[in-house]
């Protein structure tokens, strides 16, 4: 009787403590595997996968050089994403509080930012690597390198804009150019004086009004 | 899958060995990486030829290579003399010239610069346009003028006001002008409203 008054407790205790250590552990795990199956904030980082697949190469070795340059393509797409991120934070808190967005875009957005914050740390770190100056520098870089893209894409659609805009213009001078025609044809039956002076007219001479404002 | 920041995907590349360029391998057909790479060989080439780089590192974007600078100031200054003694489609393959050559400047340099440089040269480009009656090409390179400096460009807001009320397009040249306006106050700007206005009351009647 002794015997089992002390055993009952124990028994109870370890069923309970077992009950709650097994809840617990498969509790984790499901909610890690749920963090780990939802989708990434941004795709496939190829700058850091090129640069670590070089870096890991050995037969032939690729050279230092090469290296620098693909560490700058990645502290490139390092900055975009960092830009990226700052702009939604904001917003994507505003829009949690509200209840707009579901726990689930959230979690994937902050695992995004600790991603990318061990990414740009990791990126330091290899540029002191190659040279004890550099890490101050390489997201500088970095980041006018991703603006004089975005400069140089903006300078790309000049051209293009340019004959989009001469081909509209065009149409509508030929337009307007035909109907005078017609207009002048009309006048023909009538009148038949010098309708033939007025064609050449169609196009804006070259003359320069006097209003352009000079070079600067 | 959430990326572990101590894995990576080993992406199927190779660096050629006597070109030194890294390629994909044959059996991958992946145009992001492929572009990837293309973009990866011409910032190592850039660095390669780049004068005054001798460990492959990108200077940090506090210098400018001088002699660049000088040439497209030369280039421009070239230019704004062929405008004045009239040869306006001279003056507009000069400055196509200058801007060829600071679209040159390698990647690293301050983008600041090269920004001020191009809305400069195409706001400059445009008013050679303009004066040859050349108004589409004029308003494509006023817009990118605009676009690398809003504020404190009247000129390019000015330009761009009368290129398309030049091409009859006066609704859009009345929101280009009342768009420039906003940058602070231009008589030349606002005198070119008021005739755009009136030309759009009197296309009403």
């Amino acid at each position: 009787m002794v015997k089992l008054s002390i055993i009952a407790p124990l028994v109870y205790i370890a069923v309970l403590v077992g009950t709650l250590a097994v809840f617990s552990s498969l509790y984790r795990k499901r909610k890690a595997n749920k963090a780990a199956s939802l989708e990434p904030w941004f795709g496939p980082h190829y700058p850091r996968d090129i640069y670590l697949t070089l870096l890991h190469q050995e037969n032939p070795k690729v050279p230092d050089n090469i290296l620098k340059a693909a560490l700058v393509r990645r502290a490139t797409e390092d900055i975009r994403r960092v830009v990226t991120i700052r702009q939604a934070k904001g917003s994507l808190q505003q829009l949690l509080q509200k209840g707009s967005i579901g726990d689930d875009l959230w979690t994937r957005f902050t695992v995004a930012e600790a991603e990318i914050e061990e990414e740009l740390k990791d990126v330091a770190m290899e540029a002191n690597g190659f040279s004890s100056e550099w890490a101050a520098s390489i997201f500088q870089s970095a980041n006018e390198i991703v603006q004089a893209t975005r400069v140089r894409e903006r300078a790309a659609e000049v051209a293009e804009q340019a004959a989009t805009e001469r081909a509209w213009w065009n149409e509508k001078r030929e337009r307007a150019s035909r109907e005078l025609l017609g207009e002048n044809n009309s006048d023909e039956d009538g009148v038949l004086v010098e309708s033939s002076g007025s064609r050449g007219a169609a196009r804006p001479g070259a003359a320069t009004r006097g209003k352009g404002k000079s070079a600067s | 899958m959430a990326q572990s920041s101590d894995v990576f995907v080993v992406v199927p590349i190779e660096m050629d060995p006597s070109t030194k360029a890294i390629q994909a391998l044959s059996s991958s057909n992946d145009p992001l990486l492929t572009r990837e790479l293309e973009a990866l060989n011409n910032l190592h080439q850039n660095l390669k030829s780049a004068p005054g780089i001798t460990n492959g590192i990108p200077p940090p974007p506090t210098s400018v290579g001088p002699k660049l600078s000088t040439q497209i100031e030369r280039m421009r200054q070239t230019g704004n003399n062929a405008f004045r003694k009239q040869n306006y489609a001279e003056a507009v393959d000069l400055y196509t010239l200058a801007i060829s050559m600071a679209l040159r400047r390698p990647p690293w340099e301050p983008s600041a610069l090269l920004r001020e440089e191009l809305q400069q040269l195409y706001a400059n480009r445009a008013q050679a346009h303009i004066s040859i009656n050349n108004w589409p090409e004029a308003l494509a390179d006023v817009n990118a003028s605009i676009d690398f400096k809003r504020v404190g460009n009247p000129k390019a807001h000015w330009r761009k006001g009368r290129c398309l009320k030049e091409m009859g397009r006066y609704e859009e040249a009345k929101e280009a002008l009342e768009f420039g306006l906003e940058f602070g106050n231009d008589p030349e700007l606002a005198n070119m409203l008021k005739e755009v206005n009136e030309a759009l009351s009197k296309r009403k009647l």
